[in-house]
C-alpha cells in the first residue's frame, strides 16, 4: 500500500486532466490512486511508468479477452505513463464521442496491425470472443463470410476503417459495451 | 484519388506518407467533373478528409503533427482551419502530451481572431463546460445508481435494462401522482384544513330521483379485528371514503378569493395529463429503439457485425460473469447460424408441405384462442360470483372464505397467468416457427392474455353496474342498488388488484426463490434438486409483471387518485426485493437478452398496456352514466359533459373554433392530408434506400476495377476528351499503347459526364 511517494495531485493537473480527457473529477482521482498502489516505490507518479503486465492485472482488463491489445495500443514503448493510463480510461469513458471510441476499437481489433480489419484478424477475434477449445473451421468461416457480407462495402475481403465506422455507427449495442466504469484496484 | 492507399494508412509508418503527396498532385478539386463528385461520397474518402482534418499523425514516435498545407483540395484547407479551432481536443485521437500541443496551437490560432470571435469561442467553451458540469451534478441525484452499475457488471446488460425499466416506472408514477396532487388534492387540502381562505362550493341535486342519491357508507360498528384488516386489503369500511377513492371528491367547485376552480374539470384533465404524459414519455424512450429496428434491414435480421464487434461487454471484472458471457456469445452466435439455416430451409419448402403447415397453424391457433376464451369466461364467472356475494354480513363467514371471495378475481387472474405460458409453449413448438420468432409468438401471446385479462375484469364489472337484473335502468342510467357509487367500487376491484400483486411477489419470492435456493445449495446429494437447479432470472415474466401492474394503476389512477403514490411505493418495494432475490438466489442464464433488443421490447409491451388501459377508461367516461351519490360529477350526465359545458362558458369566437375543429368538415380533409404526409414519407424512405444500393454497387465495382490493374488505381481526367479513366500502377507512364487498351476497357457510362 502506498508504495509510491504520495503526491496528492495539483488542483491545476486536475483542471487540465479535466479539460483534456472525458473523465470527471472522481474517476481521475480514482485512477490516480489505483496508479499510486501499482507503480514502484520512490518515484513520483508522473515519471513512474508500469509495465503491460501490471495493467493487464487492473480488474477492469483482468478478464478481458482482448486486454494485450489494449495494452498494446494504449502503451507507448510497452510500458504506461500516468497520462497513458488517463488517455486509456478517457477512451472508455461513458461520456467519450463516439469517433473516438470507434477510432481506438479499429485499432485494438487490428490484430496484425496492417490498417485493415481482414478475415485473419475476424477469426481471431471470434476465437477470443468464443474461449473454446472445439471451434470448428466450417463455424469460423461462416462467421466471418457473414461479418464481411454485412460490412464489407467494396468486396475485397476485409475492412477498412470507414467501413468499421460505417457498421459501427449502425451498431446498436457498440457504445454500451465499449465502455469501463470502474478503473480501481 | 487511390483509396486503398488513404485507407491503408496505418498507425505509426512515417514511409507511407510521402507517397500520399504525389497523389495530391494529381488532385485538385477544381478539376473534378460533377459526375465523379459521388467519389467524394465515398466513406473512406469522407473519412479520410475528417481525419485529416481531425485526427494528426498516428505516428507513436515522433507526434509531428500534419500541418494544415499537407492536405489536399482547396476546400479541405478551408474546412481544417475552422476545425483546427472547433473541434474539442479531448475528441482527437491522442496522446495527452499531444492533445496539450493541440491546445497550445488552438490557443494561440485564437490570437489571430476578432475580437468577436474569441469572445464568442470563449463563450461557448464556458457555456459547454457549465453544462458538463451539470451533467454530473445530475447523475449523482440518478436513483439507484449504484445498484444498477453493479447488477450491469455482475450480470450483463440484459437484466440493467430491466432494473433500468423499473426506475423509469417508478419516476413516471411519481410524476403521475405529482399531476394529480397539483389539480385535484391541493385545493380539496387547502381548503379542508383552512391553510387558504377558499370555501367549496357545493351545488345542490336538481331533476334526480332521490333514491339515485342514497349512498350510505358500511361502517359497520362491529369491533372485530380482522374487519379492519379487510377492510385495508379490501378498500372497503373506513378506506371508502377517505381521499383514497373517487367518492370522497363530491365537490363541484373550490371558491378562492378571485375565481372559482372547477374541480371536476381539473380531475378529468389531470386524467387526460396523465395519459397523454405517459404516452408521450414512452415514444420519446422508445424512438432510439425504433430508429436502429427500422436501420436493420430485412436481411439481415440479427446484425452479425453487432455481435462480434460489440459482442463483449468490457464492463464485465468479474471472472464467473466472463465465463458466463463466453458461453452466452457461444450459444447466441451458434443460434443464429442455426436460425440462418432453417429460414433457408422454410424457404426450401414444397407447395404441399407449406398447406400443411399452415393448416396445422390455423388449426393451433383456433386452439389458442379457445384457450384464451376459456379463461376470459373463468375470470367473467369469477367476478360475477365475488360481486354478487361480498355484499353478505362479515359474521355469517369465517375469515378466510370473507378475504376469498374478496379476492377470487384476483385469484383466478393469477392462476390463468400462470398455467397459459405452459400450454403456449408446448403448442408452438408444433408450429415449426424459426427460433427467433418462436420467442417472440410466445412472449406476445402472453403479453396479450396478461393485459386483456384486466380489461374483462373491468368490462364485467361495467356490466354488472349497467344491468338492472328484472327492471330497466332507467331512474338512474345504472344499478344503484348494488352500485350506489359504482366509480369507488371500480377503484377498490382495481386497489385489491395491486395490492394482491404485491402480496403475490413477495410471496413467490420469500417461499418459492429462497427455499429453492437453500434446497439445492444444500441438499444437492438428490438428484432431483440438481436437476431442478437455481433459479434463472426470466425477464419476460417479470416485465410482464410490472406492465400488468403499471396498467393496472393507469386504469385504477381516474377512480382512485392515491393509486399512482401507492404503485410508486409498490414499485420500489418490488426494486428491492427483485434485487435481493437476483443476487442471492438467481444464477444469470446462458441465453441473455440483448440491451438493445429488451429496451425497445419493454417499452412497446408499455405501450400496448397503455393502450388496453385507454379502452375502459373512455367507456367508463363516455358512456356509462356517473353515480349521483357521490363524486365530482353527480351533477352531470356522463362524466365527459364537463367538458362541453366548460366550452359553452368560452368566448363565442373561441367557441366556434373549437366546434369548427371538431366537426366532420374539418376531421376529413385533416386524415386525408396525413395519409398523404405518410405516402411522402414512404416514398423517399424507399428512393433513400435505391441510392444506397446504387452506391454500394459502385463501390463494389470501383473495387473490382482496381483488382484487375498491378497497382491502386488513380482517377485523372483528361481535358482535351471529358473523359475519366483509370490509370493503373503508380508512376506508370501512360503510353499510347496503354491508352489504347483503356479505351478498349471503357468504364461504364456513368463515369463519363
Amino acid at each position: 500500500m502506498g508504495q509510491c511517494l504520495r503526491y496528492q495531485m495539483h488542483w491545476e493537473d486536475l483542471e487540465e486532466y479535466q479539460a483534456l480527457t472525458f473523465l470527471t473529477r472522481n474517476e481521475i482521482l480514482c485512477i490516480h490512486d489505483s496508479f499510486l498502489k501499482l507503480c514502484p516505490p520512490g518515484k513520483h507518479y508522473k515519471e513512474a511508468t508500469l509495465t503491460m503486465d501490471q495493467v493487464s492485472s487492473l480488474p477492469a482488463l483482468r478478464v478481458n479477452p482482448f486486454r494485450d491489445r489494449i495494452c498494446r495500443v494504449f502503451s507507448h514503448n510497452d510500458v504506461f505513463s500516468f497520462e497513458d493510463v488517463l488517455g486509456m480510461a478517457s477512451v472508455f469513458s461513458e461520456q467519450a464521442c463516439p469517433s473516438l471510441k470507434i477510432e481506438y476499437a479499429f485499432r485494438i481489433y487490428d490484430f496484425n496491425e496492417n490498417g485493415f480489419i481482414d478475415e485473419e484478424d475476424l477469426q481471431r477475434i471470434i476465437l477470443r470472443l468464443l474461449n473454446s477449445d472445439d471451434v470448428s473451421e466450417g463455424l469460423l468461416a461462416d462467421l466471418t463470410s457473414h461479418v464481411l457480407e454485412e460490412s464489407d462495402l467494396d468486396n475485397d475481403d476485409m475492412l477498412s476503417f470507414s467501413e468499421f465506422e460505417h457498421a459501427m455507427a449502425k451498431s446498436p449495442d457498440f457504445m454500451n459495451s465499449f465502455r469501463i466504469h470502474f478503473w480501481g484496484y | 484519388m487511390s483509396e486503398s492507399s488513404a485507407s491503408g494508412l496505418p498507425p505509426g509508418r512515417p514511409s507511407r506518407q510521402p507517397f500520399i503527396h504525389q497523389e495530391n498532385l494529381s488532385l485538385d478539386s477544381g478539376c473534378f467533373s460533377p459526375a465523379v463528385n459521388f467519389l467524394q461520397e465515398l466513406p473512406s474518402y469522407r473519412s479520410i478528409a475528417r481525419k485529416r482534418t481531425g485526427g494528426f499523425s498516428r505516428e507513436k514516435q515522433s507526434g509531428t503533427l500534419l500541418k494544415p498545407a499537407d492536405s489536399y483540395g482547396h476546400q479541405l484547407e478551408r474546412g481544417l482551419a475552422e476545425n483546427l479551432s472547433n473541434q474539442s481536443v479531448r475528441k482527437y485521437a491522442l496522446d495527452i502530451s499531444e492533445k496539450r500541443r493541440l491546445r497550445d496551437i488552438q490557443e494561440t490560432q485564437m490570437k489571430y481572431l476578432s475580437e468577436w470571435d474569441q469572445w464568442k469561442r470563449y463563450s461557448s467553451k464556458s457555456w459547454k463546460r457549465f453544462i458538463e458540469k451539470a451533467r454530473e451534478m445530475t447523475t449523482h441525484l440518478e436513483l439507484w445508481r449504484e445498484d444498477i452499475r453493479s447488477i450491469e457488471g455482475k450480470f450483463g446488460t440484459g437484466i440493467q435494462s430491466y432494473f433500468s425499466f423499473l426506475r423509469f416506472l417508478v419516476l413516471l408514477n411519481l410524476v403521475i401522482f405529482l399531476i394529480i396532487f397539483m389539480l385535484v388534492l391541493l385545493p380539496v387540502l387547502l381548503t379542508r384544513y383552512k391553510i387558504t381562505n377558499s370555501s367549496f362550493v357545493l351545488v345542490p341535486f336538481k331533476n334526480v330521483d332521490v333514491q339515485c342519491t342514497a349512498y350510505s357508507i358500511s361502517s359497520s360498528g362491529l369491533t372485530y379485528f380482522y374487519s379492519y384488516i379487510i377492510d385495508l386489503l379490501s378498500g372497503t369500511g373506513f378506506l371508502e371514503d377517505t381521499y383514497l377513492f373517487y367518492g370522497h371528491y363530491t365537490i363541484d367547485g373550490v371558491k378562492f378569493q378571485n375565481f372559482v376552480y372547477d374541480l371536476p374539470l381539473a380531475y378529468l384533465l389531470s386524467t387526460v395529463a396523465y395519459l397523454a404524459l405517459s404516452l408521450l414519455w414512452i415514444v420519446k424512450r422508445s424512438v432510439e429503439g425504433f430508429k436502429i429496428n427500422l436501420i436493420r434491414s430485412e436481411e439481415h435480421f440479427q446484425s452479425y457485425c453487432n455481435k462480434v464487434f460489440a459482442g463483449w461487454d468490457f464492463c464485465i471484472t468479474n471472472r464467473s460473469t466472463a465465463d458466463l458471457k463466453h458461453s452466452s456469445l457461444r450459444y447466441e452466435l451458434r443460434a443464429d447460424l442455426e436460425e440462418e439455416r432453417i429460414r433457408q430451409k422454410i424457404a426450401e419448402r414444397t407447395s404441399e408441405e407449406t398447406i400443411r403447415i399452415y393448416s396445422l397453424r390455423l388449426f393451433l391457433n383456433c386452439i389458442v384462442l379457445a384457450v384464451l376464451a376459456a379463461c376470459f369466461y373463468a375470470i367473467y364467472r369469477a367476478t360475477i360470483f365475488s360481486q354478487e356475494h361480498m355484499k353478505k354480513e362479515i359474521d355469517k363467514m369465517v375469515f378466510g372464505e370473507n378475504l376469498l371471495i374478496l379476492y377470487l378475481p384476483s385469484i383466478v387472474i393469477t392462476l390463468a397467468n400462470f398455467v397459459t405460458p405452459m400450454i403456449f409453449a408446448k403448442i408452438i413448438h408444433y408450429e415449426d416457427y424459426s427460433p427467433g420468432f418462436e420467442i417472440r409468438l410466445t412472449i406476445l401471446r402472453c403479453v396479450f392474455m396478461r393485459l386483456a385479462t384486466i380489461c374483462v375484469l373491468v368490462f364485467t364489472l361495467g356490466s354488472k353496474i349497467t344491468s338492472c337484473g328484472n327492471y330497466s335502468c332507467e331512474l338512474c342510467g345504472y344499478n344503484q342498488k348494488l352500485y350506489p357509487c359504482w366509480e369507488t367500487q371500480v377503484g377498490q376491484e382495481m386497489y385489491k388488484l395491486m395490492i394482491f400483486d404485491l402480496i403475490i411477489i413477495l410471496a413467490v419470492t420469500l417461499f418459492v426463490d429462497f427455499p429453492r435456493k437453500i434446497l439445492v445449495t444444500y441438499c444437492s446429494s438428490w438428484k432431483l434438486f440438481r436437476c431442478w437447479g437455481q433459479q434463472e432470472f426470466a425477464i419476460p415474466d417479470n416485465v410482464l409483471g410490472i406492465v400488468y401492474g403499471q396498467t393496472i394503476c393507469w386504469i385504477g389512477a381516474f377512480f382512485s387518485p392515491l393509486i399512482p403514490a401507492i404503485a410508486t411505493l409498490k414499485f420500489i418495494i418490488i426494486f428491492y426485493v427483485k434485487e435481493i432475490s437476483l443476487i442471492y438466489t438467481c444464477r444469470p442464464s446462458p441465453r441473455q437478452f440483448r440491451a438493445s433488443n429488451s429496451n425497445f421490447f419493454f417499452l412497446l409491451v408499455l405501450l400496448i398496456g397503455l393502450c388496453l388501459a385507454v379502452i375502459p377508461l373512455t367507456i367508463s367516461m363516455a358512456h356509462i352514466p356517473s353515480s349521483k351519490a357521490c363524486g365530482p360529477y353527480a351533477n352531470f350526465n356522463t362524466t365527459w359533459e364537463v367538458v362541453p359545458r366548460a366550452v359553452s362558458t368560452f368566448p363565442s369566437s373561441l367557441q366556434s373554433l373549437v366546434h369548427s375543429v371538431t366537426s366532420e368538415a374539418f376531421a376529413v380533409p385533416f386524415f386525408m392530408i396525413i395519409c398523404l404526409v405518410m405516402f411522402y414519407f414512404i416514398a423517399l424512405a424507399g428512393a433513400h434506400k435505391r441510392v444506397v444500393l446504387q452506391l454500394r454497387e459502385q463501390l463494389s465495382l470501383v473495387r473490382k476495377r482496381q483488382s484487375w490493374g498491378s497497382g491502386p488505381a488513380v482517377f485523372t481526367q483528361d481535358p482535351e476528351r471529358n473523359v475519366v479513366f483509370f490509370r493503373e500502377g503508380v508512376g506508370a507512364p501512360v503510353t499510347a499503347s496503354s491508352e489504347l487498351s483503356l479505351r478498349a476497357r471503357a468504364p461504364p457510362a456513368s463515369f463519363i459526364h
